[in-house]
């Protein structure tokens, strides 16, 4: 054959490589594009006519319709079985094809929402005026600017890095079919000798997934024997070839967002936060609607005050206030990070609410919203929500663990059941339908079976965040601290900003009476949580416990500042930490407001000990009438404090009688 | 059959032919009419003669020229393999008979040494002897033919070619037939040139049986011919064809008495077989324990052969080795490069067995006198500089293998690429060398140096399986080859099994007492096992019979440094820095001791001396980490914690989680009062090993001062937080809370008072 009719071939098989894959037959993909590349290579004089004929084909039609370039994953929608086509969406389907493989792995699936309510959100939302002015110059130049924004910053307009593209497209596709398969090390091992940044990135993606998946099948079973004892073999030779293409290339830094992306991931798996906050951050401002790039900067924040860092720098950064794609994500970002720190300010309910007016029907901010309510206590709106999210999405499951978890701490019985045999009949195999079943056989004490859905549920994804917390609740009802610490140590290392498991650490350490230990997990809980008065109760007490009394007192006395009724626990606390260090006026002092809360409560145990105190304390002071009072007045607490009281009452009278009896006798 | 005719059997087996033959063969099978008629008619022959014969070659095994090659086939056959490899011996001599040709030389040299695929013919005897400045006294008159002499070689080859073609036929009938015949007209032919005495004929007889390894027939006949003529040079052949037969003492009886005495070449021979023998002293006596000939060295060979000077020298030096002798051994195989630029036997002895130091490589390098080779002499220079050491004049190295890939267009030969591997090797760019190795291996098999860097890449690089899948196909072809034992040993001590590893390298070592990788890998298994004492001394009898690798006095410094005797490992690690003092391992070492000896300040130096030249290492090496390691904990202790951060970061950028750095970072971080940091960095520890006994001691002191320090800042903070942020909100709360409560008390109060008064009244009443 010569190489008109080759070609002609050639253009047969990719077309029907992407036809194939645009219908997710994989497998018949693959062999096309097997097929494809085990014809009869081409010398690099006829690549280069080909890649010739190909860009002068596109620049036509890309004169002629320009919507083309604008949307990426229109463009690959509406093919068209002409050679010209293929070759456009070969060359110009980057994020295209690139969204798709991560979509198949990774939550990607947001983003590609996101984009897909974009565009069709936008005709109608013109007029919003708090979005910046570029956003109401047309959607499509706004589009097209994006597009070409990317290609800039990353190097793929110049000619090389096209011409590579071009070149390697049938390894390409080959890769990208054998990814599609998730015959990982296969993609990568084919793209061993391919430059441009598309092969680069895939090569090392998929050498990271198929690291990913050599680790959970090495470590076993969740909380095994082997369980943490395997990392990620890929993890050094990613980053050594990263380092080693910016040395070839002569650049300091990676000028490529999925690159950079890729080397956050790995930091951040190494525990290298500042690094890969540097790294996400680089990505986000070359390409910024990447949620899955913005899922692993949140991950990557430690603390508040960092994220604020974060915020103010993204802020600063005109790109993100100017450009109103950046704008819509930083919204995103935003809203997300105040939601996870437990930090609600009305500014970012109004964005909420800009946000909500933009994507109406958009699952994501619905369950924003319900988790900031749940952040709030109210659970009864976070229910609504939810209720509302699965009317209008039936078969979503995604986050309906967080869901359970409402209902459960609602004790709403009936319905975390039906929820329960609702997930199981949608996908019983998936980690979130997992924990609503674990939440179910919690509420009916069944720990053991709770605890083997939580396993199940972390054996299919590790990153399902709120199962490792739960689970050491579970265990924490076995009695079994030493397990309940591992599973909390693994949630905080999985999600540092989740309070409850360095309570729940600190909380396990208390019971193995190992205070150091439990005072730095409550201090940690306690800066997530600043305004929980549970955490700083639970500091005093760990001080109390270490004989730091003074300590002790000021938590405390910061527990009952950030309460928003006066508690009496708190104050009878308080009361008998200042006996103890022998500050008689201060323990009165407190131990009266105590009981002063019997006035607009029900009497409780504190009460009663403050009114016990009080009665002890009048005695020593010869107060007999005092003593008296509060003595008699003792009716409710243990056999024990009652019969206190009353041989307190008795030696009070006693007294009161002998000196009313010597008063008499002196009057 | 058409080869019958006379006039075309010479043609027909004309070498070169043959191997054109093959070619056309493979190339076009089915059209064997499209060449010159002289082709044809070959074809043709081919086609009859060869069906289903064994000797189609792929091309590339006859386009394969290396020396290496041959010396490889030579060492197949000397180890007598003698039915399955019929091909290769073919291949072998479509080689040296196409180089002869190709050449036009006279002379088809043989080293009389173990070369039996060389082509001995008479002329080279007498050659020798005369070109060796005329010690030999045994000439005669067949001195002159050696023109005729050589056409009749020529002959002789195709004969062979001939024969040996037929031997692998199944027909021996045909066979037979054919070898009488052949043998007929090529003396017939000669015969038109110049007519042959019987003893000549015998001879050639001989000689056909030599090359064919018909040691039989060879003995037989030259028995004959030695009754027949009682020629010492005839007894010399017999004694070659017995040294080739491995009868080394036949050889050397028939060598004893006075005539032989004086020929060199004889007395050469003589040595080898003592040397075969085991009979070092008798070989020194014979061969002289100096080179008797000293001086003058400027007198070249007019035909451009090795010097039998030279090989005596080498011979010597091969003597004075297995005596231990080693300075002397070093000396002899000095002497006999300098003699000889071409005798490369003790070139190599020199360089693979680390023989000299660096420095003097380089040195030797420089004194050679390249001119023997005569137009080759650059070439051979430029081969001999990518030979040596890599340790030093590294530009001088990447010159002479440009010019010989540019010039020579040598870049695909194997020794070309075996310099790079070694080069990479020094390098510690091991996926890279096994790589290249990988490559020179899939070409021959049994190239010792590949295989040894190529064994300790993959042990380095941890491939076990493909350690496993080496040693056996290595077991199973070359069951008696030292290195087979030494790939077993590298995988048994891969997977952790120390004694096992121990036996096989112990067993390599008994072999080849002379293989370095052996030595030093029987002593880190001791070395594996804490048995410091036996591992000190392997590796003293590494360092005695390697005294030009720097390897076994680094380890030697490092065992010492690890029982802590510090002034005998810094004898050894200074000794090992005067050799190579460019090695990071090395300079790391030194650094470690002296951080030890706790001189900080040289500690730095050496360490930050390690990184510079650790520069050429791969980026994130297991030795790059390291050093990292050691210069961070050396800045450390100098309380510079800056710097020391810095440098753990940089380790940990690349490296797998170490409990140490972490350890070690929470250490500073503590030191340096940031005790939440100092926290977070031991829990990581922990959680890497959950039982590391420093980690958990430092995370008690660093709770300890948790609970001591920083729970009161962090709690004043807490209560200023509240006063500042909270005012609005929480203090007034407070301050409502306590007004309130206090009014309420206020309240109470006046109700117990009032109650009091109450009960007041009513027991007054």
């Amino acid at each position: 054959m010569d190489f008109e009719q080759l070609s002609s071939v050639r253009k047969d098989f990719l077309e029907s490589n992407l036809l194939l894959t645009e219908r997710h037959l994989i497998n018949s993909a693959k062999w096309s594009s097997e097929a494809l590349n085990g014809m009869i290579q081409l010398t690099r004089e006829q690549q280069y006519a080909e890649f010739q004929m190909m860009k002068r084909s596109n620049n036509f039609k890309s004169s002629n319709a320009p919507n083309s370039l604008s949307s990426p994953l229109l463009s690959s929608a509406s093919f068209e079985p002409s050679a010209t086509a293929s070759y456009a969406i070969g060359s110009t389907g980057f994020e295209s094809t690139s969204t798709n493989a991560n979509s198949s792995t990774h939550n990607f699936t947001a983003t590609n929402k996101i984009l897909g309510s974009t565009t069709t959100g936008q005709g109608s939302t013109n007029s919003l005026n708090f979005l910046p002015s570029a956003f109401t110059g047309g959607s499509l130049t706004g589009e097209l600017e994006a597009q070409q924004d990317y290609n800039n910053l990353s190097g793929v307009k110049n000619e090389n890095e096209e011409f590579n593209q071009f070149i390697e497209r049938d390894v390409i596709s080959l890769a990208d079919s054998y990814f599609n398969c998730k015959e990982y090390n296969r993609c990568s091992d084919v793209l061993k000798n391919c430059k441009s940044y598309r092969a680069l990135f895939l090569r090392l993606y998929s050498l990271f997934l198929s690291g990913e998946k050599k680790r959970t099948l090495e470590n076993g079973t969740v909380l095994g024997q082997n369980d943490r004892n395997y990392q990620n073999p890929n993890l050094t030779t990613i980053i050594k070839e990263l380092e080693e293409y910016k040395t070839s290339n002569n650049i300091s830094s990676l000028n490529d967002p999925f690159l950079l992306y890729l080397q956050g991931i790995i930091f951040l798996k190494s525990k290298k936060m500042s690094h890969a906050q540097e790294m996400f951050y680089q990505s986000l401002s070359l390409y910024p609607i990447n949620w899955s790039c913005w899922k692993e900067l949140i991950v990557s924040l430690s603390t508040f005050s960092e994220a604020l860092r974060m915020i103010n720098r993204i802020r600063k950064n005109t790109k993100f206030t100017d450009r109103k794609e950046y704008y819509l994500m930083f919204l995103f970002f935003k809203i997300t990070v105040y939601q996870e720190f437990y930090q609600i300010s009305n500014e970012v309910l109004s964005n909420l609410n800009d946000l909500c007016e933009i994507f109406p029907n958009f699952s994501f901010l619905k369950t924003q919203k319900a988790l900031i309510s749940y952040n709030e206590l109210d659970y009864a709106t976070a229910e609504n929500i939810f209720d509302d999210i699965l009317k209008s999405d039936p078969m979503r499951l995604d986050e309906m663990d967080i869901y359970s978890n409402i209902l459960y701490v609602m004790e709403n019985r009936s319905k975390l059941s039906y929820l329960a045999h609702y997930a199981h009949e949608v996908d019983p195999l998936r980690p979130e339908t997992c924990c609503i079943i674990a939440n179910y056989h919690s509420i009916k004490f069944d720990h053991q079976k709770a605890i083997m859905y939580y396993k199940r549920a972390l054996s299919l994804s590790q990153d399902c965040l709120s199962a490792w917390t739960l689970m050491g609740h579970e265990f924490v009802e076995l009695k079994n601290s030493n397990a309940a610490i591992e599973s909390y140590r693994r949630a905080v290392d999985t999600n540092n900003k989740d309070f409850r498991a360095w309570y729940g650490l600190g909380q396990a350490y208390e019971v193995l009476d190992m205070h150091l230990y439990s005072l730095y997990y409550y201090q940690r809980a306690c800066s997530l949580k600043p305004m929980d008065k549970r955490m700083w109760q639970a500091i005093g007490n760990c001080c109390e416990k270490l004989e730091d009394y003074e300590d002790s007192i000021k938590s405390y006395k910061k527990a009952l500042s950030v309460s928003i009724d006066s508690d009496p626990a708190i104050l009878c606390k308080l009361g008998h930490l200042y006996s103890h260090i022998d500050d008689a006026k201060n323990a009165k002092l407190y131990m009266k407001i105590c009981l002063d809360q019997e006035l607009n409560g029900e009497i409780t145990d504190e009460t009663t000990k403050a009114r016990l105190w009080l009665a002890q304390h009048e005695m020593l002071n010869s107060n007999w009438q005092l003593a008296y009072n509060y003595a008699v007045d003792l009716t409710q607490g243990t056999s024990q404090e009652i019969e206190e009281a009353r041989a307190i009452a008795r030696e009070a009278r006693m007294k009161l009688n002998t000196s009313t009896s010597s008063k008499k006798a002196f009057l | 059959m058409p080869n019958d005719s006379p006039n075309n059997s010479m043609l027909t087996f004309s070498p070169l032919l043959t191997t054109k033959r093959v070619r056309d063969h493979f190339q076009t099978p089915p059209n064997p009419f499209k060449d010159t008629p002289k082709d044809l008619n070959i074809s043709n022959n081919n086609h009859n003669q060869n069906t289903g014969n064994t000797l189609l070659l792929p091309n590339s095994y006859i386009h394969q020229s290396s020396p290496q090659n041959s010396k490889l086939v030579n060492l197949i056959i000397s180890e007598s393999i003698p039915d399955s490899n019929s091909t290769i011996i073919h291949d072998n001599e479509s080689n040296t008979t196409k180089q002869e040709i190709n050449s036009n030389s006279n002379n088809i040299r043989t080293n009389m040494t173990a070369d039996v695929t060389g082509l001995p013919d008479m002329s080279n005897i007498h050659e020798n002897s005369t070109t060796s400045n005329n010690i030999n006294p045994i000439t005669n008159n067949n001195g002159n033919n050696n023109n005729n002499n050589n056409n009749n070689n020529n002959n002789n080859n195709n004969n062979n070619n001939n024969n040996l073609n037929n031997n692998n036929n199944s027909n021996t009938n045909n066979n037979n037939n054919n070898t009488s015949h052949n043998n007929l007209e090529s003396s017939t032919i000669v015969d038109a040139n110049q007519p042959l005495t019987q003893a000549d004929k015998l001879r050639l007889w001989r000689h056909d049986a030599l090359l064919q390894h018909h040691y039989k027939t060879a003995v037989y006949i030259g028995d004959k011919i030695l009754s027949l003529t009682n020629d010492p040079n005839d007894a010399f052949w017999l004694a070659q064809v017995h040294y080739a037969a491995n009868n080394y003492q036949l050889a050397r009886n028939l060598l004893t008495g006075p005539k032989f005495e004086a020929s060199v070449g004889c007395r050469y021979l003589a040595g080898l077989c003592l040397y075969k023998l085991d009979k070092m002293d008798e070989a020194l006596d014979i061969i002289g324990e100096v080179n008797p000939f000293k001086k003058d060295h400027s007198i070249r060979n007019p035909d451009g052969g090795i010097k039998l000077e030279a090989s005596m020298c080498y011979l010597r030096g091969l003597v004075y080795t297995k005596q231990n002798n080693f300075d002397k051994a070093k000396y002899c195989f000095k002497e006999a490069v300098l003699v000889d630029a071409k005798c490369f036997e003790a070139f190599d002895e020199l360089i693979s067995n680390h023989l000299l130091t660096p420095d003097e490589e380089w040195d030797l390098l420089e004194n050679i006198n390249f001119d023997d080779a005569d137009n080759n002499n650059e070439l051979v220079k430029l081969l001999y500089t990518t030979h040596i050491n890599k340790y030093k004049k590294l530009n001088l190295y990447e010159d002479a293998k440009q010019r010989l890939i540019d010039e020579f267009d040598l870049g695909d030969n194997i020794d070309i690429l075996l310099s790079q591997a070694e080069l990479l090797f020094v390098k510690c760019k091991f996926q890279d060398c096994l790589d290249l190795c990988a490559k020179i291996i899939d070409r021959d098999e049994l190239n010792i140096s590949a295989l040894s860097n190529y064994l300790s890449c993959l042990y380095e690089l941890g491939g076990k399986n493909k350690l496993f899948l080496m040693a056996h196909k290595l077991a199973e072809n070359y069951p008696n080859h030292y290195i087979t034992w030494v790939a077993i040993g590298i995988y048994y001590f891969s997977i952790k099994q120390i004694t096992e590893a121990r036996v096989f390298f112990s067993k390599a070592s008994m072999m080849n007492p002379n293989f370095a990788s052996a030595w030093i890998g029987f002593a880190h298994t001791f070395a594996a096992d804490g048995e410091h004492e036996q591992a000190v001394s392997a590796y003293a009898t590494a360092s005695r019979l390697f005294p030009g690798t720097h390897l076994p006095n680094l380890f030697l410094g490092m065992q010492y440094l690890q029982m802590n005797n510090f002034t005998l490992a810094w004898e050894y690690l200074s000794y090992s820095y005067s050799i190579c003092p460019t090695d990071p391992l090395l300079l790391n070492e030194i650094g470690v001791l002296n951080y030890h000896k706790n001189e900080l300040q040289r500690a730095e130096v050496y360490l930050r001396q390690a990184l510079i030249s650790s520069k050429s290492l791969e980026y994130g090496s297991k030795a790059w980490c390291s050093i990292h390691c050691n210069l961070a904990h050396v800045y450390r202790r100098m309380n510079m914690f800056e710097k020391a951060v810095n440098h753990f970061n940089e380790v940990l950028k690349i490296a797998k989680n170490d409990v140490n750095i972490y350890s070690t970072l929470g250490l500073i971080n503590l030191k340096q009062g940031k005790i939440a940091n100092a926290i977070e960095y031991l829990h990581t520890a922990l959680s890497i090993q959950p039982n590391d006994a420093m980690a958990t001691d430092l995370l008690d002191k660093a709770l300890d001062l948790n609970a001591r320090i920083a729970n009161k800042k962090f709690l004043d903070e807490a209560m200023k937080s509240t006063a500042i942020n909270n005012f609005k909100r929480g203090h007034s709360k407070v301050t409502e809370v306590l007004k309130s409560s206090m009014s309420k008390r206020k309240i109470s109060g006046n109700l117990s008072n009032n109650l009091s008064d109450e009960l007041m009244d009513i027991e007054s009443d």
